[in-house]
């Protein structure tokens, strides 16, 4: 096995410095309650609180960028079970039993159980990513530009065919963030492109506020039109404490749905949504009630909630191992780690072991952290989630304007960001994913990069899909993602016209 | 026939990405075309993919767009416009009168707006110690400059 006990030791030693405790605590806390507000997920929360980590060191910037990212995916379940609005896919699924126990009296409970399974879900993630991680660096250390091309080229062609909705309507986000990413000077011949003369264009649009636009300003607007139509129930919590038979019930749903939900979250382009969805049909499946499903199901909430956070922890394997995200919201995170000045990628296991180590040690903390914040204080976390929205949603502008102004210090990238902000709501509007645009921006200056590498290297484009059986393979995954939802298709109709 | 505009933005856009595509300068070093394959490549597949997407629209194109009726119900249009109007009037000030000044005044009028004219001292209030926390944390506590 490839696992450094020595590394993980040693991160654990600098991720319980108070310092770190207290970053994974302030991110698991600040995640929390961006995450509750309905319709905001975790990639907005990541989005606005961006600027909180400049000037920070990079191990700690890391550890309070990935306490908010779960921290958020913690919020996000309990906006889905108090309020039946998820704030992005992979809470969806906590919706569908969680809802129904708040309407029966049973949020405490559903909360206590969510935030269990999330727990446990998570550390399963945790031993899974020291087990695997090591491992794959190594194996990622050996890829060229060609494999590197091809890899991104899966991802996106991935997280385009998994996003929910219309393949087509994905590729075009895809192709149009791929276009903003070629704005600037080219790397290697110095020429300007698509600059129009304007020099502040001529470094390239800078992909953190196309993030916060889209994910900060655009959600805000989205979210304006749901404003006055949250209603303010109030709602009996209940006990908090589940029963022995609940626990029974819910215990193997959980311990299965972890492993599953991590290694889902390793494959680029599925993520938490994809996780959890998959959990909560399995469960459904495996039951010896499904007709319970849906109208309040512990089992229903606990294996969901478990697969998702897994999926959040191993979603950073492909990221810090490869340098690819997986989701969007893992895509804001890698945004922000270049910022730091940070590769990620196989090196940074070489270069920088004990931070990849510190990191993953204080997601162990932070998970502990989190279930004890969302059991202990829910009395509180519910009040906070009674701040009405119409107050909450100012803030998050402020928010990210000030975060783009501490991007460049220039007041141009108001306008930038607004234009962004107007279109992430034009495309929720007509039902583009977003994803596949905020990947591509990120990646696309390394993926030309690479495909301009390995053309020098291979002569021509069928010499790069062919250099190597990993270059191959990956060919063949990128063909299979794409002809997936065809596949799907054509089942579901064959099922139909045989019923 | 609304549905048809969207796709049609696509082709037209994508069509003037690879016009200038073509028409970039050539490298001088190394290969000179270098620069324009990978972009070409995107404005080819955007263009093809958007004509798929033109006749997908194109068979439904009796239906109406439902989604974006939403965004002229009820208050979403004036929101929306209204915030837009307080953004450029917040760019605008915000180096002149500084930040804190500025985002005090940012913030009320986008309570007032959003939260209603009624809650005015809880407004306000929650504008001042706001803008005040934001910059106290960001240019003391991070030291990050804002003007």
């Amino acid at each position: 096995m490839g696992v450094d006990y020595q590394y993980v030791i040693e991160g654990f030693i600098t991720a319980i410095q108070p310092a770190n405790i207290l970053w994974v605590i302030i991110g698991g806390f600040l995640g929390t309650v961006v995450g509750m507000l309905p319709g905001l997920g975790p990639a907005t929360a990541v989005a606005v609180l961006i600027p909180v980590t400049f000037g920070m060191e990079p191990t700690s910037a890391l550890i309070l960028m990935a306490a908010i990212y779960y921290g958020a995916m913690y919020g996000g379940s309990r906006s889905s079970i108090l309020l039946n609005t998820p704030g992005d896919g992979s809470a969806i699924a906590a919706a569908f039993d969680g809802y129904p126990m708040t309407k029966k009296g049973q949020a405490g409970q559903a909360l206590t159980i969510s935030a269990i399974a999330s727990l446990i879900g998570g550390l399963f993630a945790i031993i899974g990513f020291i087990i695997l991680a090591k491992p794959l660096a190594a194996f990622a250390l050996k890829f060229g530009p060609a494999e590197y091309f091809l890899l991104f080229l899966f991802t996106l062609s991935a997280i385009v065919s998994l996003s929910i909705g219309n393949m087509v309507k994905g590729f075009i986000s895809m192709s149009i963030g791929l276009i903003l990413s070629t704005v600037g000077v080219d790397l290697q011949s110095g020429v300007h492109r698509f600059t129009f003369n304007i020099p502040q264009l001529s470094e390239g649009i800078d992909f953190l506020i196309v993030i916060i636009g889209i994910y900060a300003v655009g959600e805000v607007f989205y979210n304006y039109m749901s404003l006055d139509r949250i209603k303010k129930e109030k709602k009996k919590v209940g006990t908090k404490w589940i029963t022995k038979e609940q626990w029974k019930q819910s215990k193997w749903p959980i311990i299965r749905n972890g492993p599953i939900g991590f290694l889902i979250g390793v494959l680029p382009g599925a993520g938490g949504s994809i996780a959890s969805m998959l959990s909560y049909t399995t469960e459904k499946q495996l039951s010896k009630h499904p007709e319970k499903f849906g109208k309040g199901a512990i089992e229903g909430l606990a294996a969901p909630e478990s697969s998702n956070n897994a999926a959040s922890v191993g979603a950073f394997i492909p990221l810090l191992t490869m340098g690819v995200p997986g989701s969007g919201t893992t895509a804001v995170i890698l945004g922000a780690v270049v910022m730091l000045g940070l590769k990620p990628g196989p090196l940074l296991f070489e270069n920088n072991p004990e931070m990849v180590w510190t990191l993953v040690d204080s997601m162990f903390i932070g998970n502990i952290f989190l279930v004890i914040l969302n059991i202990l204080l829910v009395g509180l976390l519910v009040r906070i989630l009674d701040t009405p929205p119409k107050i909450l949603y100012p803030l998050i502008l402020v928010l990210a304007f000030i975060g783009t102004y501490t991007l460049s210090y220039s007041v141009i990238d108001f306008y930038i960001l607004v234009i962004f902000g107007v279109i992430g709501l034009m495309m929720k509007l007509l039902n583009f994913p977003v994803a596949p645009l905020i990947l591509a921006i990120i990646v696309g200056s390394d993926m030309e990069q690479s495909f301009r590498k390995s053309l020098v290297a291979h002569d021509s484009f069928v010499n790069v899909l062919v250099a190597s059986p990993v270059t191959i393979a990956l060919v063949i995954l990128t063909i299979l993602s794409i002809c997936y939802p065809f596949f799907i298709g054509w089942l579901r109709r064959r099922k139909q016209s045989r019923a | 026939m609304l549905r048809l505009i969207t796709p049609i933005i696509f082709i037209i856009f994508g069509g003037i990405y690879l016009i200038l595509t073509f028409n970039m300068t050539r490298a001088k070093i190394g290969d000179p075309n270098a620069p324009l394959y990978f972009p070409a490549l995107i404005g080819i597949f955007l263009v093809i993919i958007s004509i798929v997407y033109f006749v997908q629209e194109w068979k439904q194109r009796k239906e109406t767009v439902e989604e974006v009726k939403q965004l002229f119900k009820g208050r979403t249009p004036f929101l929306i416009i209204a915030s837009l109007v307080l953004i450029f009037i917040y760019s605008f000030l915000f180096e002149r009168i500084g930040f804190l000044y500025s985002t005090i005044l940012f913030l009320t009028g986008l309570l007032f707006v959003v939260n209603g004219r009624k809650q005015w001292i809880k407004n306000i209030l929650i504008a001042v110690i706001f803008s005040f926390v934001a910059w106290y944390s960001f240019a003391e506590l991070l030291d990050v400059s804002l003007p």
